[in-house]
């Protein structure tokens, strides 16, 4: 028992720590793809670590007459995406930290990520925090829905919504992955990743012009090592939003035994399968424009109806 | 009975205050003749106070009334006099109808009279919502006071004493009352048609 | 004694002093009536908490006194249900009373021009006044006092007394301001229409069961028809659904919170809307026991369009205490979502789900009105602090209110069921309940499959707006910089105020880390409910674990390690960071120095919520352009103004009221002014009572 135990401690370690070290390389990946598919060199793969570093020995700023809100929201919001990496089941599914490894938890604290920001980038007692921090609400509050009706239909089959288990369902039944229900929910979350991750078409993350921005504004004021925790915390946010796509709908690797064999082999699925649909979607935003901000609604409203489809035949086509 | 019929008839205010008088002294012997029944001091002391008011009282202060006010005749009333004659034979109908059950609780020859009680009371319902004087309106109510005390003396045998010196305040105030309104009326309207009320309205 | 004996004696000694008392006080200074008037209160709910965790712990107790009552005698029967209702009127009325003894007493402002004002303590009237002084503590008597009537008369007089006590709060400052005097109106009809159909609902089942008390009516309901059976809960479920507020009957709501002082709006937002809940549970589960399934599944429809509706509203409001309003109907739809979804696996005899969802219903009961009187009282303390509504002349409140910020923040924290608040834990427990309905053993039918779905939408969304109109509320109103003069001179409010709220967060806090002390407690609720079942459906210690089904969450778990998280990050960052941090101006663009008036209001805020729904809200917008004198080229100013009201209102309630009004004008014409018409009024009436009594003897 102890040894497993021990394992299973050590699991969630090597999560944290791949999932910490490897988001500003998977940044730097999917900057890499869309450098080379619009002719560009691309700036390497270290240079999202190299900037952090950077950003960590320059002075930090807070905006006159803001309060603790602004200085303490980087650390929470990068708190939330450790915890999620270090209960969510990417690499094994023997986390001790299983009562957080809860979906509906694990939504929740992406949202108390963003809201983080969100109440940040008022704080700072601006314009453009304030219309980065009501565009950001807005799109988490819309995404809600979606990722709530998608993870019933998901939990329809396997009769609970720990992620754990859900994962540890797809892999003994394969041939739920490709019945309908499972593919609609797939679409529509992979739209609200897009949504949740500030991607195109919702957000762009390499926007400065004000009226294209959602994540950029609500950041706009943060400097030095505060920024330098805001960039790591939404690098991580888009890893752990792949990884959890990637591990619902395609499990196949992730370790249900706490072993070193497991360990390792989920170790190394885990990075092709994160690194594949991150060319995949910076890929695909190279053919896409940013929509503008009252199309990205529908767009949600559309997901939710994949949702609910999902759900609906996940009953119906049982 | 027959005076309440008589009093739907005739049109004269002093006859209708007359046919009230003899009313009382009926209604003052009802209650002594019960009073030799059944014995008892109560019945004779409660006749007595009905004959002084109903007989002697009410009917002065109601002479009083018509001599101030002048007009000796009712108008012409709201249903015609045959249609008022038709109606009462229909509400006395109704009146025995409706007593069937009381009197058959208890077949006594005072219990049979009961329906006439009852329709004393109908009448002077009906004669209070048809006549336009006020002073007529005023007789219609004392007729139905008397309908009300005539069946209380029939069906119950006695009304106790307190009971009927309440009522009997309650009547001298009622009238009194309409004295003044009756005063009052014709200072403003010149007459007592009740009809005229009807320009209070907004 | 046994504990509900000792408390109710303590909520009768209170009453009694209070309406004894206060009339007798007229002497004594404001500051001392003050103090006894929130003292009764506090000893009120004392009381109250008393007798409720005892019955809560598994007494139960009963008294019947003849002959208190006109034409019926008095019965009391407290059992597990009434007392959690009990304990949590007396755990409000208990911060509220702590709290109204500091509240006509802070920081007086000399704003005259000021409409949002609460009065000055000394005019003729108002909050300083006796009746409103005895009339609080009367007020949360009558609340403690409704869930242990035992009888149909009983129950009725006291909500009634209830109904009363609370228009005299309301009204309270109606000198002051014109508006108090409406909503006073709209409240006190939709209270007595929503009587009016709880009587007619209570009689209608007491004549067919032929006995006025509960217990009676209890065991005659097994014989009542299906047709008696669904009249009386749907009048029921009108009457007690209007006190809940949900849509439509939830207009008053928003009316009547705004202009009540607000430790009232507390008390009937936090306390007594749950009576509301009690009475649907009281009938529909324990009396009627149960009923066939479109019952609950109208009550799901109910709640699930309250908590949509109240959330949009609250997200356009600009006006703090309404935002407040319109979540309370929002919090009262997930409830009754909650409560819907249980009857229905009660009727289809699944008992552990239904079990769970009420749990989860009440579970979340109790958190909202744990953090409502928290926000409720943050808000009076900025208005009194302030003079200040309108979240829209807020702002940098928490340089200024630092302890009300933190509270009204860990509040707003709880409302917006995000982890670690204790919202999250009841909304976690009633997704759960929704999402395991379509996978238990055997086919669901159709009706379950079409409304589960629907229902998590409706909770998810319900749940992603609120985090947004608390994020609004919160953000707007206390941090970056003040937007108006009178939130710049804003001063912390004095300590009894600081103390009512710290005890509500305090409860907030303990149901957030520790709610399985509660849930024991609630399950011998579930007992007196006996369609649902005497499950244990949540046990554990640190982590919540469902039995019968799978799911668990530690919230303990998540605070721990976010919080601890966050901690280490900050530290490890310091130290490998170096440099100190600066305060500078905010990025103005390289030019400009913005204003605080440049600051992003709630109506901005709000903005992409309220277009992208505009099809329910309708905003109104005025936009009024000066331009320059010289030139119609150059503007000088632009006032926009947006104003979202409420819709259901503007199309349900006219028509309504102006058929009302022409059934009077109707009846109007049966006075016509004329004596003889009257009295033959009176002589037809006669004739024909004369005849029906000959027809039917």
């Amino acid at each position: 028992m102890n040894t497993v135990t021990s394992w299973a401690v050590l699991g969630v370690v090597v999560q944290v720590l791949l999932v910490v070290a490897g988001a500003p390389v998977l940044v730097a990946l999917m900057r890499q793809v869309r450098a080379r598919l619009e002719g560009r060199v691309g700036a390497g793969l270290g240079q999202p670590w190299r900037d952090l570093r950077k950003l960590m020995r320059k002075e930090p700023i807070a905006p006159d007459g803001s309060t603790i809100i602004f200085t303490a929201a980087p650390a929470v919001a990068l708190s939330s995406m450790v915890l999620i990496a270090a209960a969510a089941p990417f690499i094994t599914t023997t986390s001790p930290l299983d009562g957080v490894a809860d979906l509906y938890a694990v939504v929740s604290l992406l949202l108390v990520a963003s809201i983080a920001l969100a109440l940040a980038g008022l704080d700072t007692g601006s314009a453009f925090g304030g219309m980065g921090s009501s565009r950001t609400v807005t799109v988490a509050a819309l995404a809600e829905p979606t990722l709530l009706v998608a993870g019933f239909a998901l939990s329809v089959r396997v009769g609970s919504s720990n992620l754990a288990s859900l994962v540890e369902h797809g892999q003994r039944a394969p041939g739920t992955i490709l019945s309908p229900a499972t593919l609609l929910a797939a679409v529509a979350l992979w739209i609200v990743v897009v949504a949740e991750a500030g991607r195109l078409p919702v957000d762009n993350p390499s926007t400065h012009l004000e009226l294209t921005m959602i994540h950029e504004a609500t950041i706009l004021e943060y400097a030095g090592r505060d920024l330098a925790l805001v960039e790591l915390g939404s690098a991580m946010r888009l890893a752990v939003l792949l990884g959890l796509w990637g591990n619902l709908f395609l499990p196949w690797g992730v370790a249900t035994t706490a072993g070193p064999g497991a360990l390792a082999l989920g170790v190394v699925v885990f990075v092709v399968k994160v690194a594949v649909l991150g060319a995949v979607l910076a890929a695909s935003e190279v053919f896409m424009a940013k929509w503008r901000l009252f199309r990205v609604p529908e767009l949600l409203a559309g997901s939710f109806l994949f949702g609910v489809l999902a759900v609906s035949s996940s009953f119906f086509l049982a | 009975m027959l005076s309440s019929v008589l009093m739907l008839w005739r049109r004269q205010l002093s006859a209708l205050i007359s046919l009230l008088t003899a009313q009382g002294v009926l209604l003052a012997g009802m209650a002594a003749l019960l009073g030799t029944q059944d014995g008892g001091l109560e019945l004779y002391l409660v006749a007595l106070g009905v004959l002084l008011l109903k007989g002697g009282v009410l009917p002065a202060v109601l002479r009083r009334v018509l001599a101030n006010s002048g007009a000796a005749r009712e108008t012409q009333p709201l249903i015609n006099v045959p249609a008022s004659l038709l109606a009462a034979a229909l509400l006395t109908l109704l009146a025995y109808a409706v007593s069937g059950p009381l009197v058959e609780l208890d077949p006594t020859p005072t219990t049979h009279a009961v329906p006439v009680g009852i329709a004393m009371v109908l009448l002077g319902f009906f004669m209070l919502v048809t006549r336009r004087r006020a002073l007529s309106q005023v007789a219609g109510f004392l007729l139905l006071d008397n309908g009300i005390a005539a069946t209380a003396f029939l069906v119950t045998s006695g009304v106790p004493v307190v009971v009927e010196l309440a009522v009997s305040m309650d009547l001298l105030l009622v009238v009194l009352v309409l004295q003044v309104l009756t005063v009052r009326l014709r200072t403003a309207f010149g007459d007592t048609d009740i009809g005229e009320l009807r320009e209070l309205r907004d | 004694m046994s504990l509900i004996e000792s408390g109710l004696l303590l909520v009768a000694g209170a009453a009694a002093l209070a309406c004894v008392g206060t009339p007798l006080s007229s002497r004594a200074s404001q500051a001392s009536r003050t103090m006894l008037s929130g003292a009764l209160t506090c000893l009120v709910g004392l009381g109250g908490v008393l007798a409720g965790v005892g019955a809560l712990a598994g007494d139960s107790w009963s008294v019947t006194v003849p002959r208190l009552l006109p034409l019926s005698q008095a019965v009391l029967a407290i059992d597990p249900l009434s007392g959690l209702f009990m304990t949590l009127v007396g755990a409000v009325a208990i911060a509220t009373g702590i709290y109204s003894t500091g509240y006509p007493h802070s920081h007086d402002h000399d704003h005259d021009h000021n409409h949002n004002h609460d009065q000055t303590p000394d005019a003729a009237g108002g909050i300083g006044s006796r009746t409103v002084q005895a009339a609080l503590p009367l007020f949360a008597a009558a609340m403690v006092a409704v869930p242990a009537a035992g009888n149909v008369t009983t129950f009725l007089v006291l909500w009634e007394l209830m109904a009363l006590a609370s228009l005299v709060l309301v009204l309270a400052e109606h000198r002051a301001r014109p508006e108090v005097g409406q909503a006073g109106v709209w409240y006190a009809a939709m209270t007595h229409a929503g009587l009016v159909a709880i009587l007619l609902g209570l009689v209608v089942f007491a004549n067919a069961a032929g006995t006025e008390t509960f217990a009676g009516m209890r065991t005659a309901s097994v014989g009542l028809s299906p047709a008696t059976r669904s009249l009386v809960f749907l009048l029921v479920f009108a009457g007690f659904g209007s006190k809940a507020g949900l849509v439509p009957l939830h207009v008053w709501l928003p009316r009547a919170h705004p202009e009540a002082p607000s430790y009232v709006s507390a008390l009937m937002s936090a306390a007594m809307v749950n009576l509301g809940l009690y009475g649907v549970l009281r009938v529909g589960f324990d009396l009627l026991g149960g009923g066939p399934r479109w019952w609950w599944i109208l009550v799901l429809a109910v709640g699930a369009l309250s908590a949509l509706y109240g959330v949009l509203q609250a997200g356009a409001a600009t006006d703090l205490k309404r935002l407040l309003a319109y979540s309370t109907t929002e919090n009262l739809g997930l409830i009754f979502i909650g409560v819907g979804a249980a009857g229905m696996f009660a009727a289809a005899g699944d008992a552990p789900l239904a079990s769970l969802l009420m749990i989860a219903a009440v579970l979340h009961t109790v958190n909202h009105a744990a953090f409502k009187t928290l926000l409720f009282l943050g808000a009076g303390a900025v208005l009194r602090s302030t003079g200040l509504r309108d979240l829209d002349k807020m702002g940098g409140l928490a340089h200024r209110m630092p302890t009300t910020a933190v509270l009204f923040g860990l509040g707003a924290l709880g409302a917006s069921g995000l982890p670690p608040g204790n919202g999250f834990v009841s909304e976690w427990l009633l997704l759960q309940g929704l999402i395991h309905s379509l996978s238990g053993a055997g086919a669901p039918d159709v009706a379950v499959a079409i409304a589960m779905p629907l229902a998590v939408g409706a909770v998810a969304l319900t749940a992603g707006l609120g985090v947004a109109m608390f994020v609004k509320a919160f953000g707007v109103g206390f941090l970056a910089r003040p937007r108006s003069a009178e939130a710049a001179v804003a001063t912390e409010v004095p300590r009894s105020m600081r103390a009512g709220m710290a005890l509500a967060a305090v409860s907030c806090g303990i149901l957030a880390l520790a709610p399985l002390a509660l849930v024991r407690s609630l399950e011998r609720v579930l007992v007196t409910m006996p369609s649902i079942g005497d499950e244990r459906p949540v046990h554990g210690a640190v982590e919540l674990q469902l039995s019968g089904i799978t799911g668990s969450m530690s919230p303990v778990l998540i605070a721990l390690g976010l919080t601890g998280g966050a901690l280490l990050i900050a530290v490890l960052v310091r130290r490998w960071g170096g440099q100190p941090r600066r305060t500078a101006l905010v990025w103005g663009c390289g030019g400009t120095r913005l204003s605080p008036r440049m600051q992003y209001t709630a109506t901005a805020y709000a903005e992409p919520l309220t277009r992208v729904f505009d099809d329910v809200l309708r905003p109104e917008h005025d936009i009024n352009i000066t331009h320059h004198v010289e030139s119609r080229y150059l503007v000088e100013s632009v006032t926009y103004r947006q104003r979202v009201s409420d819709r259901i209102e503007n199309r349900l309630y006219p028509p309504l009221l102006a058929a009302a009004l022409w059934w009077a004008a109707m009846a109007r014409r049966l006075q016509n002014g004329s004596v003889h018409r009257y009295l033959a009024y009176g002589l037809v009436g006669l004739l024909v009572v004369l005849i029906a009594v000959g027809v039917t003897s």
